[in-house]
């Protein structure tokens, strides 16, 4: 096997490494927002050092591979790929950590109608599934599956938009849930955000595998 | 529009019994550069050297179909005239040996028995020089032989000899290979500047130099054309899964 | 590896390197014998009335060698104005065309031309060009002549010509026929305008030898040339050369004549000499680095 080809395999393996990682924090986010376990939270925060230094890891070795090897064709669409690929890693491994502070900053946990009329939790399992979702697509080269991606991010705009005047009504009638209601704003809006984030990965294994750009083309390509 | 200057059709050639270029078809633009590339013996050097009848003079050797310079079969034509509008530098630097700077670069008039007036040929030799960027470097050693000059000057040196007899297409064969870094960049740099007045077809090993300085490329894969593209193309997206597997050197 | 064994292998190395100097320097003493000696016979024998008179006859002294002089010159200069052309064309066709059945018999004869002893070249040129013979409408009148050795001489200088031009073509670098074929020339041009002159030195340095061989040649001459008395420059008629002259007068009784013998074979020696050291020279200037 060619040289280039064992470092693009490691660089592989480095980026989908990230992933399980920045995918657990998402997760164990989520379990600490259920569950509102502060510890767990504090576990998160901690943590993203590791999404930090496992970022300037990656940007590293694709320098190195640039320089050394001189890429063409699929190995160059491949390395550009992984390039933004793994920013966008480190803003939803930032996001998590953002939910992660909200927890260990609130005073008492959710409710269960707060929780259920915003949608937020199917919100977040969908956003979790998408992550997943490129994770699976770029492991195994599976283009169709990127693009599936593309239908679910739908969901969370949908919830995202609808936030706005769910919570406007919940707060009329429930004032004292209003600190409560800001802190699931504020997630709402983070968890979209994942979601573009996820479409952005999505598009970039698209464009490494099939060589087509389809940012800023509009959804469907 | 750009016009074709160089086409075959169904063009192959032979070594004896030994097929070597199969079926080629391509359409070079006038005024391009075209990087020409493959593995040894695709068949690359041999389609080269058919473009300018060299490759009939080894023994054994033949070919068919229709090479077509402006319009014109270049197999109907007298190969003395074909070499006089397709010039030719090769690997290794070859300037003559026997002759001075001046002589070596009016070799192709000097040694056809061409006679020209001495202000005609000065001003042949200088033009030419200039034009390959040795004038200023040469200029007061024009009566020297050129072995004192450097790797990368005596193949520059070959280039203005090949362009004093303003030919309309010139053939390089991996004109870069036998030069250190530094002399390859000078070559490389003459290619733009010569693109302006000459069609340049260039053979080359090197992929980088291929991608750097061509126009279109041509990758020829055991004796067939694979695929002709756009530089760009062909590097960032190419079609043919034979030509990815040779440019991310893939094969074992 | 005990001391004694490595020793004993030394010493053997050492004695090899002496046998080998010495028998190096055995080679060299032929040679210097030979000048010794000729040098010290003829050198009183040479002087300017040597080199210009022609030999007187019996009885009267004095005497020279010019008539043996000129006629060495002319008869060489023929042999190589007939030689040197065939030979060169020839080595030039052997060097282009390494493999047709042609060249394979052209060079076979060649080298066993290479071999044919002087004296039977002698006899052939004897048979050709010396009795008479008639065939039809041409009629050979036949006698010895200048001409006639001058053909046996170039009969013996073309192997060596030949041999050496295709050598010394076959060494050029296919890059630069390709480079004039490239440019546009013919065929003929390039072979005379870029590959002979790039040669030359070896081409020439072939053709000095050959001189330098048949020089000193005498059994060819021996029917052909035959030998002359007088200064000739008539190559129809017989004419005297150096060899010829010291075969003649060397076995004679007479003592002018054996020490004009002494003289033409120092002069012969210095000819010889003097064209091997200049080929040498000549080689070196024009030798074309590639």
């Amino acid at each position: 096997m060619a040289q280039i080809e064992t470092e693009l395999q490691l660089l592989k393996t480095e980026a989908i490494n990230m992933w399980t990682l920045v995918n657990s924090q998402l997760n164990k986010a989520r379990q600490a927002f259920i569950t509102f376990d502060k510890d767990l939270a504090r576990e998160v925060v901690l943590k993203e050092k590791r999404v930090n230094g496992s970022e300037l890891k990656i940007d590293r070795d694709c320098e190195n591979i640039f320089a050394l090897y001189c890429p063409v064709a699929i190995d160059l669409r491949f390395l550009l790929a992984v390039l933004k690929i793994n920013s966008n890693l480190e803003r939803i491994g930032d996001i998590a950590e953002g939910i992660a502070k909200y927890i260990i900053d609130t005073d008492s946990p959710f409710s269960d109608e707060l929780l259920k009329v915003t949608r937020i939790l199917p919100m977040y399992e969908e956003s979790v599934n998408m992550l997943l979702d490129t994770q699976d697509a770029f492991e195994k080269e599976d283009t169709i599956l990127a693009r599936s991606v593309f239908k679910k991010d739908d969901f969370l705009d949908n919830v995202n938009r609808s936030s706005h005047k769910v919570l406007e009504e919940y707060i009329k009638n429930h004032p004292e849930e209003t600190s409560q209601a800001l802190w699931i704003l504020s997630t709402i809006r983070k968890l979209e955000r994942v979601g573009d984030q996820a479409k952005n990965i999505a598009e970039e294994i698209i464009f490494y595998l099939e060589a087509k750009v389809l940012k800023h083309k509009g959804k469907f390509a | 529009m750009e016009s074709t200057i160089i086409k075959s059709r169904n063009f192959n050639a032979s070594f004896g019994t030994n097929h070597v270029v199969k079926n080629v078809n391509i359409d070079i633009p006038r005024n391009h550069i075209i990087a020409v590339m493959g593995p040894s013996g695709c068949g690359k050097t041999t389609y080269l050297r058919c473009i300018n009848r060299m490759h009939e003079l080894i023994p054994g050797a033949s070919s068919e179909g229709e090479m077509k310079l402006n319009e014109e079969d270049v197999y109907q034509m007298h190969p003395i005239f074909v070499r006089l509008k397709i010039g030719m530098v090769f690997q290794r630097p070859n300037p003559f040996p026997n002759l001075s700077i001046y002589d070596n670069v009016i070799a192709g008039y000097k040694l056809n028995g061409i006679k020209l007036p001495k202000a005609e040929r000065d001003e042949i030799v200088e033009r030419s020089l200039t034009k390959v960027a040795l004038w200023k470097e040469v200029k007061d050693s024009l009566n020297k032989k050129g072995s004192f000059l450097s790797g990368g000057q005596q193949q520059r040196l070959c280039i203005a000899r090949t362009v004093a007899m303003e030919p309309e297409v010139i053939l390089f064969d991996e004109p870069t290979s036998a030069l250190d870094p530094i002399s390859t960049s000078t070559v490389e740099e003459l290619f733009t500047e010569l693109k302006a007045n000459y069609t340049l077809i260039i053979v080359t090993h090197n992929m980088q130099q291929a991608a750097r300085v061509s126009d279109k490329t041509a990758f020829f894969f055991l004796g067939e054309l694979v695929e002709y593209d756009e530089t760009k193309t062909m590097f960032t997206n190419p079609k043919d899964q034979r030509t990815q597997n040779y440019i991310t050197g893939r094969f074992s | 590896m005990d001391g004694k064994n490595i020793k004993l292998r030394l010493g053997k190395s050492y004695g090899f390197q002496w046998l080998i100097y010495i028998l190096a320097f055995a080679c060299l003493l032929p040679l210097l014998a030979i000048l010794f000696y000729i040098v010290r016979a003829g050198i009183t024998k040479i002087n300017w009335h040597f080199l210009v008179n022609i030999p007187k006859p019996v009885g009267e002294s004095g005497g020279g060698i010019a008539n043996a002089l000129v006629g060495s010159i002319i008869i060489i200069l023929s042999a190589s104005v007939i030689a040197v052309p065939i030979g060169i064309m020839a080595g030039v066709y052997l060097s282009e065309n390494r493999r047709s059945k042609l060249a394979y018999w052209v060079r076979l004869c060649t080298d066993i031309l290479q071999g044919v002893p002087s004296i039977v070249v002698g006899i052939v040129a004897y048979f050709w060009l010396v009795r008479p013979w008639d065939l039809g409408p041409i009629h050979h009148k036949g006698g010895f002549s200048a001409l006639s050795g001058s053909a046996a001489l170039a009969m013996m200088m073309l192997p060596i010509i030949i041999r050496s031009t295709e050598e010394t073509l076959k060494l050029l670098p296919d890059s630069l026929k390709e480079a004039a074929l490239a440019l546009g020339m013919p065929f003929h041009r390039v072979i005379f305008k870029v590959i002979v002159p790039v040669g030359i030195s070896g081409i020439l340095s072939g053709v000095m030898l050959s001189i330098a061989r048949i020089t000193g040649e005498t059994a060819p001459l021996l029917f052909t040339a035959f030998g002359n008395p007088y200064l000739s420059v008539n190559i129809g008629k017989p004419m005297q050369s150096l060899p010829l002259l010291i075969f003649n007068y060397a076995t004679s009784p007479y003592t002018d004549w054996l020490n004009l013998a002494w003289g033409a074979s120092l002069v012969l020696l210095l000819w010889v000499l003097f064209l091997n050291i200049f080929t040498k020279v000549i080689t070196r200037k024009w030798k074309v680095q590639l």
